[in-house]
């Protein structure tokens, strides 16, 4: 009798176990999945009562063929736009990556003055909102492009691709020294000390031992980097204006407008945005979860 | 000697590691941010070439303290977003993680997913968001809401609309209304909600992991209970990752800006809205500036408590 109770409770534990962990995958798809749906949407279909209407009757590719589509305004706009992330976003991981890197190592693994004191400061750093740089942000750039254009230059930084990297690149940086100064402190000094009594500088021993070795925590801080460019909006919102330099979270704010409903296109280049940042993570997503953790929680 | 000589070659390794980030860092955080802190002082507005300015010592400060509604109203509504928002995060974040954490079929292909709302673009989020609560019939959530029979068939909600939930209780009411919670601030805390849980889920999760499971057996042997064990062992272990998340999040959630931008431009201030409005709409580069500074120092004295908890309970 009582072993027949146990093995019913065991019984409702694992069915209430197996409702949950459904709940939490509709939960984490539904909104997302929805997001597509609602792009294989016929405008008109789109636009009607959900109680009935939550599959499309005639399914179509056409709002997202329209994205890709060259000869028309909105194609055009979002191709740059996507061309642009992308070329904003590698720029920055790459440089940061390579400065990060450098500058990881040293407050991981040498001995100066000062040491504390940076690693304090660069933590500051990287909380300090991005809404607040706007301003001088603003009226910096402002007076360096009156000048230029004063000395008849061709070059100016407003509505710039290299603009948007100089920017994404600082507040970024302090981001990446930290995570990969974590995953520099997890590498045992030992492989290292070895390699320098077998007669490698510290130098050589950097570059054969230790960034092997960080190779994962490499591969996280660059996807995290690639996502937090990708993401950017305030600094995009304020200094772009053309398909020179829009990017794609620029792009995707501005469809639509207080008479026209434009969720067809924002479904479609919504859903396309995502792609890159969400198959990045699925990817390597091992790793991203150990930075996650190195990140944040190793002093 | 040789040793001597080993400090020094060290020392230039560093700084020469160092220089380039220094440099950058310096250039275009530091300077820009004394420029900042220079600016709050002056009356300052765009001219042809640059900006005008006029020197007027703490006032635009005095302004936001003394004679500003708008800027006590901005930091009542973010506070609330904030505490709201972490509030939900940690309890859904933990519940998540906790289900995870035990075995069961496809697990591994859960734990993957979870991450997808963290991946997706803040732009795509607060978009995809103001779709679903789109206020008259082809919105998804008043469709689900009447499949539901939540509400009758002929009642559409304006999801993102300035009506204060829970407006005729009394007190509740009158607080809801102070801090200016309406319906649109809450379903904008749900969205962000949705995106950030994943992180916490994560973190929360790689703690558990860590975790022997001789505690929990020994526990049972005990015969507590399971709310028991997660009051007594899960949650007291848990504590130095959750006081990571709490601070991180009290940072980002403070400084909120883009989603609630996208949704509702400059109707719901929140202090980001509220610096932005000024600075980049009115063009008031020296108020906006002493906001951007209140701000700035509010979130520093948070990492500062961050820098503290993480020497103190990490190492």
């Amino acid at each position: 009798m009582g072993i027949g109770k146990a093995r019913i409770k065991k019984h409702m534990s694992r069915i209430i176990l197996y409702v949950l962990v459904v709940l939490i995958v509709v939960w984490t798809l539904a909104p997302f999945a929805w997001l597509f749906v609602s792009g294989l949407f016929p405008y008109k279909e789109l636009i009607s009562d959900r109680t009935t209407s939550w599959f499309p009757e005639n399914p179509t590719f056409k709002n997202f063929q329209a994205m890709f589509d060259m000869s028309s305004h909105i194609g055009q706009r979002f191709m740059y736009s996507l061309r642009n992330s992308f070329i904003i976003s590698g720029s920055v991981t790459i440089i940061c990556l390579i400065f990060g890197t450098l500058a990881a190592y040293a407050l991981a693994r040498l001995k100066f003055p000062f040491k504390n004191n940076i690693v304090m400061s660069l933590i500051s750093i990287r909380m300090i909102p991005t809404v607040a740089l706007v301003i001088p942000f603003f009226v910096i750039i402002r007076t360096f492009d009156y000048y230029l254009i004063q000395a008849n230059s061709n070059f100016h930084f407003y509505d710039t691709k290299i603009n948007l990297i100089i920017l994404y690149v600082t507040f970024i940086l302090g981001f990446v020294i930290w995570i990969m100064r974590g995953f520099f402190l997890t590498i045992p000094t030992e492989l290292e000390e070895a390699a320098r009594i077998d007669g490698c500088t510290r130098t050589q021993a950097l570059i054969k031992i230790v960034l092997p070795l960080s190779a994962p925590g490499l591969v996280a801080t660059g996807i995290f980097t690639f996502l937090l460019a990708w993401d950017e909006f305030v600094l995009a919102l304020v200094f772009t204006k053309t398909t020179n330099s829009i990017t794609i979270p620029v792009f995707i704010s501005a469809l639509g407008s207080q008479y026209i409903h434009a969720f067809d296109q924002i479904a479609a280049s919504g859903f396309v945005a995502s792609l890159p940042p969400i198959v990045l993570a699925l990817i390597f997503q091992k790793f991203l979860i150990k930075g996650l953790t190195a990140g944040s929680t190793k002093g | 000697m040789s040793i001597r000589r080993q400090e020094l070659s060290s020392k230039q390794l560093a700084l020469i590691l160092l220089l380039p980030s220094i440099l950058i860092i310096l250039c275009v955080v530091i300077g820009p941010l004394i420029f900042a802190f220079y600016l709050s002082f002056f009356k300052a507005e765009p001219i042809i070439g640059g900006i005008s300015t006029k020197f007027i010592g703490f006032s635009n400060y005095i302004h936001y303290f003394l004679k500003d509604p708008l800027f006590w109203s901005s930091v009542r509504v973010t506070s609330y977003f904030t505490v709201v928002s972490l509030v939900i995060e940690l309890i859904l974040g933990i519940s998540i993680a906790l289900v995870l954490n035990k075995s069961f079929i496809g697990r591994s292909f859960v734990r993957s997913i979870i991450l997808l709302p963290w991946a997706l673009p803040t732009v795509v989020n607060a978009r995809m968001w103001e779709w679903i609560y789109a206020g008259s019939s082809f919105g998804a959530l008043n469709g689900l809401m009447k499949v539901l029979h939540i509400f009758p068939a002929d009642y559409d909600k304006v999801w993102l609309g300035f009506d204060v939930p829970l407006q005729n209780i009394p007190l509740i009411g009158n607080f809801m209304e102070w801090v200016g919670a309406s319906t649109a601030l809450n379903m904008i805390i749900l969205a962000d909600t949705w995106k950030v849980t994943p992180l916490v889920t994560l973190l929360v999760l790689a703690a558990l992991q860590t975790f022997p499971d001789s505690l929990y057996e020994a526990a049972g042997i005990d015969g507590a209970s399971s709310w028991h064990q997660f009051w007594n062992i899960t949650l007291p272990l848990l504590r130095p990752v959750l006081l990571v998340v709490l601070v991180l999040r009290t940072m980002e959630l403070f400084r909120v800006f883009d989603i609630i931008y996208i949704l509702m431009q400059y109707s719901i201030r929140v202090v980001g809205v509220y610096t932005f409005e000024t600075g980049m709409k009115f063009l008031n580069f020296g108020r906006g500036s002493a906001l951007s500074f209140l701000v700035g120092l509010f979130i520093l004295g948070i990492s500062l408590i961050y820098v503290k908890l993480l020497y103190s309970e990490e190492v």
